[in-house]
């Protein structure tokens, strides 16, 4: 009986939590692309239904009757599971993000889809994994332009994911936990009543870096040279087409939320309201507001910036942003047995 | 200076601010489909054939406009006015529209005037031979954007409106206007006859 519950439990939040996530990578093609529009004086996409609300159906539509094509000479076995293996491990990763206080149901502890105790070894084991499906991708697509696309996608997530490690290791030193249930429980109340006890206050370096790091890991703009399309078509997806292709995108937008839903989680207090007065505000609409906000920001960047150049991008991921890290890390971790003892 | 500069990144922080700026800026698109700019008179659209207030064919069948097409795609049958030798007509004109390069340069050919250029840019079919325009598409096009014709000789220096002078011609179609006011030249000097000219004397 305990079993059925749980797994009906488990079950509902999986649905509603995918369904949140497909339907904000939905719209964020759709406010992605409105916000570039505002900020080049355009208007955007505008024809599919009023103001354009319409237009992400209309383009899964589109992807979902293309057709598939497998590029001669291409792998066929890898070329069909790497979308796969990028898209499963960017969707995954939501199973341990908190989107709410905790809640009763059925008897059942609600509030997050399983609280692992080590949650965000999860997400950065399966970030890691993601990062296998770009390079296959690229590799078994038998063309130059998807095999550079990959190697620069490898090369690049090596180098930010150490930085992004160390960003991180220090709200883990901060709150002593690597859950992210109790990471985000470790960030409510305030100091002195009206500064928020979020970690983005303790850790404002480790908060930057993670959000540099964010953005060349998602392969956005400024740091998107996995698929730089001015050089390399569209970098590691060329040749793929129709849903394959679509999987590739879901799995960008994906990520983005992913990463953007991480760092509400760790460094801006998650579900917590940031004044104990406006807790009456459901946790999830804070998430949500968080999130939107950092992907506000992911746009508001592939406006403003231009692409780097890859030299520049590794030289800025192992020279600066690793070092820096790694003496904000010190710098905590000092901090921290100094506080403690 | 320069190492605070550096540190805090004010130069993205500055170009983050204009950027974010620029989005509360009215915006510059126009919804093609649904607002249209306006078009002025000398635009070279698609090509009519006018005619006369009193419903007359303007060409006279003179296979200018072919010769000076640069794309070629002008084809001139001309032929006589039944019953009327000397006044000629084109009997097929035929436009493959689909090569034009909308040079205008068959208008400013055309000593009559007949043919002119309209407003419409819209010319996309479902079937390219409906880009083989024949004289009555011509004609066609010309009754139904008259005043743009009209507009689009003024515009480019061919007619004030006054050039050709209907009344009185008898059996004649059109007549050519006794000075050139349109260019506001003066008459050319008549310095005796041409050569060519002299040989028609001497043949006749
Ligand atoms: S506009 Fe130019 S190309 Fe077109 S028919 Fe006239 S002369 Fe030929
Ligand atoms: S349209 Fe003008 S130039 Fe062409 S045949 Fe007719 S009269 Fe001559």
């Amino acid at each position: 009986m305990e079993i059925g519950w749980m797994v009906i439990t488990a079950l509902l939040q999986i649905t509603v939590v995918l369904i949140t996530v497909l339907l904000t990578v939905a719209y964020m093609t759709y406010a992605e692309r409105k916000v570039l529009s505002f900020m080049q004086d355009r208007l955007g996409p505008m024809e599919v239904g009023p103001y354009g609300l319409l237009q992400p159906i209309a383009d899964g539509l589109k992807l979902f009757f293309k057709e598939d094509i497998i590029p001669a000479g291409a792998n066929k076995i890898i070329f069909s599971i790497a979308p796969i293996i990028c898209l499963i491990p960017a969707l995954i990763g939501f199973a341990v993000i908190p989107y709410t206080e905790g809640f009763t149901l059925f008897g059942m502890q609600g509030g997050v889809i399983a609280d692992l105790n080590v949650g965000l070894l999860y997400i950065f084991a399966f970030a890691g994994v993601g990062a296998y499906g770009v390079i296959l991708g690229g590799w078994a697509s038998n063309s130059k332009y998807a095999l550079l696309g990959g190697l620069r996608s490898a090369a690049q997530i090596i180098s930010y994911e150490l930085a992004m490690g160390f960003s991180i290791v220090g709200v883990l030193l901060l709150s002593g936990s690597l859950s992210l249930v109790s990471i985000t429980q470790a960030q409510s109340g305030t100091w002195f009543g009206f500064i928020p006890q979020w970690n983005v206050f303790l850790q404002p370096v480790a908060f930057g870096a993670y959000v540099i790091a964010a953005v060349a890991e998602t392969n956005r703009l400024p740091f998107d040279m996995p698929e730089a399309e001015s050089e390399l078509v569209a970098g590691f997806f060329t040749e793929y087409s129709g849903m394959r292709f679509a999987f590739f995108f879901l799995a960008e937008y994906g990520n983005m939320i992913l990463v953007s839903c991480l760092a509400s989680v760790l460094f801006l207090g998650g579900y917590n309201a940031p004044l104990p007065f406006l807790s009456f505000i459901p946790g999830f609409a804070w998430l949500a507001l968080k999130t939107w906000a950092l992907l506000f920001f992911f746009i508001w960047i592939r406006g403003t910036f231009p692409r780097v150049r890859f030299d520049q991008l590794m030289k800025f991921g192992w020279k600066v942003l690793i070092p820096v890290t790694l003496v904000n890390l010190l710098v905590t971790a000092l901090g921290v047995y100094i506080y403690n003892n | 200076m320069g190492l605070i500069k550096t540190v805090f990144m004010t130069e993205l922080l500055m170009g983050l601010k204009i950027v974010f700026m620029q989005m509360f800026k009215p915006y510059c698109t126009l919804q093609y489909p649904h607002v249209k700019h306006p078009i002025p008179d000398g635009y070279r659209g698609l090509m009519s054939l006018l005619r006369y207030e009193d419903g007359s064919e303007r060409c006279v069948g003179c296979s200018l406009c072919e010769a000076a097409c640069p794309s070629n795609c002008i084809k001139v049958v001309s032929d006589e006015v039944p019953g009327q030798p000397l006044v000629r007509y084109a009997r097929e004109y035929y436009l493959d529209i689909s090569r034009c390069v909308f040079c205008g340069f068959c208008t400013e050919a055309c000593p009559v005037d007949a043919l002119a250029m309209t407003k419409v840019y819209e010319a996309s079919v479902y079937d390219r031979r409906e880009l083989m325009f024949d004289k009555r598409k011509l004609y066609a096009l010309g009754e139904q954007f008259l005043e743009d014709g009209k507009a689009y000789l003024v515009a480019h220096g061919m007619d004030d409106g006054t050039l050709y002078p209907r009344e009185g011609l008898g059996d004649n179609r059109y007549a050519f206007p006794p000075v050139d006011t349109a260019h506001g030249g003066e008459q050319p000097e008549q310095i005796g006859l041409t050569r060519e000219a002299l040989e028609v004397e001497e043949i006749r």
